[in-house]
């Protein structure tokens, strides 16, 4: 090889690195814009963060999970309003119940708040799952963001996230099985369902369309993403 | 061969680095999200203490964001902890700052501020 094959080659590496991004190859890719064309049309600017509705058998997975949606939304360049302040306002206001807060009608949000969009969130599963080989926690979460203005759905992700809860690598042997399970169990400490929710918030967060505050806004619209359309 | 010496060696640290970057965070929350949980998990003023004390951290350190910001609705939590706390004045300051650095927030914010105003009474004197 010449060393103007190797040069050529050096090219060729770089360029295709420096073209697909981070992408690997897959079946089928989706962009931001073509999934997601209404959030870059109406721009929203803010995003009222409602208390989530929790339909899994985890009764504090709500009260757990409510803590954490906040950072991601407003790291990708959103306005979020202060969460637990947003909530006792509402119960002063006299809405006591997540279910009457997901009927309400969307302009109430907007003369209330002033708030361009609502963040519905659905817990639909919260489960751990004790095993020997492997513990781990499946979340599976539904997410909207609805225009207030237009009643429109702006963005949505359904998806379930699968934590693996087994504490590292615990040596060989029944005594050394046994040490995982007992690490799991430890490793779901309550405290530690934030770190989880975090995990799951990454996931989900990844195809939402970046904010005014982030250096990237309006410049994310060939972003490209696994299409999850058909497996709904 | 002199641009070969430079774009190989860059080859390879892409080909090396793979997709790993770390990025600065848009903003800097500290241990607000541990101290958030702990306070709704624990109601006492101890764990309410924390989150305040978390709270004030985010917006005194700015350092290291890319943004330099405070972090949205943190001077807004902020001045929710004085008015629970019957403080009116650094309420309406802390309500203020939110609405200046986010003005997505001046509506709410201007809700909570007539609010104070008028449990003041009209004679506006603390």
């Amino acid at each position: 090889m010449t060393i103007k094959n190797l040069y050529k080659i050096s090219i060729l590496i770089l360029m295709t690195f420096l073209f697909s991004g981070c992408l690997g190859k897959g079946p089928s890719y989706t962009t931001k814009a073509e999934e997601f064309p209404k959030m870059y049309d109406q721009k929203p600017r803010s995003i009222l963060i409602l208390p989530p509705m929790n339909e899994s058998t985890d009764a504090e997975a709500k009260d757990y999970y409510m803590t954490t949606v906040e950072i991601p939304f407003a790291s990708m360049g959103y306005y979020t309003f202060p969460v637990e302040m947003v909530s006792d306002i509402m119960k002063q206001e006299g809405v006591y119940d997540t279910e009457l807060l997901y009927n309400m009608p969307l302009t109430k949000f907007y003369d209330y708040f002033g708030a361009d969009t609502v963040l519905f969130t659905n817990i639909s599963k919260w489960d751990i799952s004790y095993a020997v080989i492997a513990s781990s926690l499946t979340v599976s979460i539904d997410a909207r963001i609805v225009s207030t203005k237009t009643s429109e759905e702006l963005w949505k992700y359904t998806g379930t996230v699968v934590v693996d809860l087994s504490g590292g690598d615990t040596g060989g042997g029944i005594a050394g099985l046994i040490a995982k399970v007992v690490i799991a169990a430890i490793n779901t400490a309550a405290s530690d369902y934030v770190k989880h929710a975090h995990t799951a918030n990454r996931r989900l967060i990844y195809t939402l369309p970046f904010g005014p505050y982030h250096d990237k806004y309006l410049l994310d619209q060939d972003m490209k993403f696994l299409d999850q359309t058909p497996k709904s | 061969m002199k641009r070969f010496k430079i774009l190989a060696p860059m080859a390879i640290a892409f080909l090396m680095t793979g997709c790993v970057e770390q990025p600065k965070p848009l903003y800097n929350y500290g241990d607000y999200s541990d101290s958030y949980y702990a306070s709704k998990k624990n109601v006492c003023t101890e764990s309410s203490l924390e989150l305040q004390k978390s709270i004030e951290k985010c917006i005194e350190n700015t350092d290291g964001t890319l943004s330099g910001r405070v972090p949205p609705g943190m001077y807004a939590n902020l001045g929710y902890i004085y008015l629970k706390g019957g403080n009116s004045k650094d309420a309406i300051s802390s309500f203020t700052k939110e609405k200046t650095m986010y003005p997505e927030s001046a509506h709410f914010m201007d809700r909570m501020i007539k609010k104070i105003e008028i449990a003041q009474g009209p004679k506006n004197d603390n």
